[in-house]
């Protein structure tokens, strides 16, 4: 018998302070119990995957479809650029000192200026109405523009144009490749522009298309514009060195008196609408995640009555009070945990189900680019989990104060 | 002079029920030394399962005084007590209890979780401790499948796994037969010469009374330690009285 005792005391001076139970046997415990109920935990857990997926499912359908239709309504524009307008040309002109002032601001990182005039093209000896626009590279970089054929303008540049695909398609060409390499005429009227000339005129080479049918477009050098004389931009656009700068820049912008405008507020009016989207998608849900919260604390209600006895029992054995409520929130943890695991992986499984389905569905009525109607970022798994951990935390609270409350002879008493 | 383990000073307990106040304890002044037998033994009702809960330190008397080891056992805080029961002190009881979702050697284990031990060591100390009882192949089955005598020598492993000090034994062999009460009562005895426990032990089995150094009786809720030189005389006389109990449940006359 020595060599227990000396093993039990090597291990355990019988002055030493008290140690509470390792966390890692309590969730053993925890577990073992879950387990040995293989059925009745089996059931809760299902009520919980059906509870917590139901809501995840859903949730993750309202943040796929607002993501589809802010990339449609956005397409690839950066959320850190600002357009600034004027309110009144007249008065309030977009010149070059504005511009350096603007471009002087803090956490502007970037800025482009252009010049934008109605005008008529000849290509192909078809004329056309529309708009040319003076551009830089820097306007390149905060516009997003959808090259189909060809390449972007460069420094370098001159006497070199992009169309868009709506020229094309105004004189009949239909392979954005064939585009290439073709003169477009231009006679653009700078009358009222305040410009030192009447208008301007010039060929011009077509190196790239842009994929955009919004109306005949042409992008050119701004140089030409420059050297015409022409006073006043007809825009410009900043980028912030990060989105966060956004609100404060533009504030700035605007108390010189200017305009601004940015995607954040198209995506802004876009969240509002799904924030109510995904409130309705929430309650409904909720149903649901109701029915699996009152499972779970039924489990739990009925761990407590049935395990009266084995606490009373631990007590005596020298648990302290506030081991048997651990053990309980452990054991409500673990329910919170698994279930909510496992719902999320049926909800995504489901998720990529339905998806290939409406893509499947999709294509075959011609939409040929597939999306993705779920959408299930990591932020969404983790605030679930935590939620529910939260949740589990609040059923357990009654069953565990009722075992950290238990007085061992009466419990043991009980049979 | 062995020292004193336990020492009750005018301990009395009693408490409400719905329409009366209950005298569980009345009275109990006495000493146990360390590393003794004291059997305690009284009828049904007379206090003793009051009067052990009372020396667990699970029940704090509504008066007297209660020192273990020279310390006053309930003027230690609640996580103290619990420290005190799961480091010194072993139980036997007379039905077993179990976690039910544990096996044999996590059951035995328990009170060493309690003291903050790791699972592979506290296992281990549990396996030597159920090898010493002979039940160490039953380490991976469930307790609630074995038998009453298996169970109970499980629950002696259970109460010695942590080198208690001292083991309180509620009536070990009450739910056993004679074959498995004799294993058990091996153990108990084993618990004071191996592993220098001191035992308390109430029993109506009269026939352990000679394994006793000091004897305890309790009658209405008034406990009274008889002197050691009156063993000789007390069991004689328990013996007695058993004889005239048999005499005339089978109506045979005195010898």
């Amino acid at each position: 018998m020595i060599n227990i005792n000396r093993l039990i005391l090597s291990k355990f001076k019988p002055d030493r302070r008290f140690r509470s139970i390792p966390s890692r046997t309590i969730v053993y415990m925890a577990w073992r119990n879950l387990s040995s109920k293989k059925l009745r935990t089996g059931l809760t857990v299902t009520g919980m995957v059906i509870g917590v997926g139901a809501i995840y499912f859903l949730l993750s359908l309202g943040l796929g479809l607002r993501s589809i239709v802010t990339k449609e309504v956005l397409g690839n524009q950066s959320v850190q650029v600002i357009d600034v307008l004027t309110p009144n040309s007249k008065i309030l002109k977009l010149d070059k000192d504005v511009a350096e002032r603007i471009k002087n601001l803090p956490h502007v990182q970037l800025q482009s200026v252009s010049f934008s005039f109605p005008s008529a093209f000849k290509l192909e000896n078809s004329e056309i109405d529309g708009i040319v626009y003076g551009i830089d590279s820097s306007y390149e970089a905060l516009t997003s523009l959808d090259v189909s054929a060809g390449r972007l303008l460069s420094a370098k540049d001159e006497k070199v144009a992009i169309v868009n695909r709506a020229v094309l398609r105004a004189i009949g060409i239909s392979n954005d490749q064939t585009a290439i390499g073709k003169i477009v005429e231009l006679e653009v009227p700078l009358k009222n522009s305040g410009a030192s000339v009447d208008s301007f005129k010039g060929a011009f080479k077509i190196i790239g298309v842009i994929n955009s049918d919004a109306g005949s477009e042409v992008f050119i050098p701004k140089r030409p514009f420059e050297s015409a004389g022409v006073p006043v931009y007809s825009q410009i656009r900043v980028l912030a060195e990060a989105r966060g700068y956004v609100p404060d820049l533009r504030k700035q912008i605007e108390s010189q008196g200017f305009q601004t405008s940015s995607p954040l507020d198209t995506i802004d009016q876009i969240n509002q609408i799904f924030r109510y989207f995904n409130l309705m998608l929430v309650g409904l849900g909720a149903i649901g995640m109701l029915v699996a919260i009152l499972g779970m604390f039924n489990t739990l209600t009925i761990a407590l009555l049935e395990r009266t006895k084995e606490i009373g029992l631990m007590v005596a054995l020298g648990a302290r009070n506030r081991d048997m409520r651990r053990l309980f929130v452990y054991e409500a943890i673990l329910l919170s945990v698994i279930g909510t695991a496992m719902g999320i992986i049926m909800a995504n499984v489901l998720g990529r189900f339905v998806n290939m389905l409406m893509n499947l569905m999709a294509h075959r009525r011609g939409v040929l680019r597939p999306f993705e109607l779920f959408s299930s970022p990591a932020w969404l798994i983790i605030v679930t989990i935590l939620f529910m951990i939260i949740i589990g935390l609040v059923v357990v609270y009654y069953p565990a104060r009722r075992a950290e409350r238990i007085n061992p002879i009466d419990a043991l008493r009980r049979e | 002079m062995a020292r004193i383990m336990i020492d009750l000073s005018g301990v009395a307990h009693s408490y409400r029920t719905e329409d009366e106040l209950v005298q569980a304890v009345k009275e109990a002044d006495f000493q146990i030394e360390e590393n003794t037998f004291t059997i305690m033994y009284g009828p049904s009702g007379s206090g003793k399962s009051t009067l052990l809960n009372i020396i667990s330190g699970l029940q704090k008397p509504t008066r007297g005084r209660v020192l273990v080891e020279n310390r006053d056992l309930y003027s230690l805080s609640p996580d103290e007590l619990a420290f005190f029961r799961a480091n010194r002190l072993g139980i036997v009881h007379q039905t077993t209890h179990w976690v039910r979702s544990l096996n044999v050697i996590e059951n035995v284990s328990v009170p060493l979780y309690f003291l903050g031990l790791k699972r592979p060591v506290a296992e281990k100390v549990a396996m030597l401790v159920l090898d010493r009882v002979g039940m160490a192949s039953y380490a991976k089955k469930s307790p609630l499948v074995l038998s009453g005598g298996e169970q109970q020598r499980i629950s002696m492993a259970r109460a010695l796994s942590s080198n208690p000090l001292f083991v309180i034994a509620d009536e070990p062999t009450g739910n056993l037969d004679q074959e498995n009460s004799d294993k058990i009562m091996d153990l108990l005895q084993n618990c004071k010469s191996e592993f220098r426990c001191t035992v308390i032990m109430v029993t109506h089995n009269m026939e352990y009374v000679p394994l006793a150094d000091k004897l305890i009786t309790l009658n209405d809720g008034i406990a009274q330690a008889l002197p050691a030189e009156s063993m000789y005389e007390t069991t004689r006389k328990l013996m007695t009285d058993l004889q005239h109990r048999i005499n005339k449940f089978t109506g045979k006359k005195q010898i």
